[in-house]
């Protein structure tokens, strides 16, 4: 699975990991998975306002993840 | 949509006021805004060099949404343009512009869409020093500034 990594995420994970992960898996799941790869990113992961992102639309951690998925993280915007 | 632009150089804000005036001719009232990095951080340290991140489909999507939101909400001509990578201190990073028959609409609409870029723009903002690199979230104060409008 294809995940990429924006803003001060992608300092502790990179821009972009290519994981092997069971299908149908949730985003809860898939950030644990993450967290078991890369324990330095187990805060970054675990704040509430770091979120998922799927075919251009925010998921929510219960979103099933399809096999050929592409999964991007996103820690809160500012544009200004 | 011309008037709604993500820009990896300098611009000109002078340029784009007067695109907007010629634009939104028969306007009673053009009020516009332009955000200008800093020189120094927070903690006041110099800042070399900001760097604006962005998405390649959804930082311009959202762009268009809000300007798209503040045309229709507050009847007016919007022109919004952002910078994104490397934004030296002194450079423009944004310009917001409304055009309104009367100037309360176009006041109010160019605070919307700061408020709503502020918070909501697909950006991911660092600051570069000397004594390192900080990545810029929106604050308390942006978030309750963007509720005004709910």
């Amino acid at each position: 699975m294809k995940i990429l990594f924006y803003g001060r995420l992608a300092e502790t994970l990179g821009q972009e990991m290519n994981l092997a992960v069971e299908a149908p898996c949730s985003v809860a799941t898939l950030r644990q998975r993450l967290v078991e790869v890369e324990p330095s990113a187990a805060d970054a992961l675990a704040s509430g306002r770091v979120r998922a992102c799927i075919r251009d639309t925010i998921v929510p951690e219960s979103y099933l993840i399809a096999p050929h998925d592409e999964v991007e993280f996103f820690p809160p915007v500012s544009g200004g | 949509m011309g008037n709604v632009r993500l820009e990896l150089e300098p611009f000109d804000p002078a340029a784009e006021l007067g695109e907007l005036t010629r634009s939104a001719a028969g306007a009673g009232g053009i009020v516009s805004f332009v955000g200008i990095a800093r020189p120094e951080g927070k903690t006041g340290a110099p800042v070399e060099r900001l760097f604006l991140q962005h998405h390649p489909r959804l930082t311009i999507a959202s762009m268009r949404e809000i300007a798209g939101q503040a045309a229709s909400r507050f009847g007016v001509e919007v022109r919004v343009v952002h910078r994104c990578g490397d934004i030296a201190p002194g450079e423009p990073i944004v310009f917001a512009g409304a055009a309104a028959p009367h100037r309360r609409a176009a006041f109010e609409a160019a605070d919307y869409l700061m408020d709503r870029l502020k918070t909501e723009a697909v950006f991911w903002k660092r600051e570069d020093a000397a004594s390192g690199s900080t990545w810029i979230e929106p604050t308390q104060t942006d978030y309750a500034d963007r509720r005004r409008w709910e």
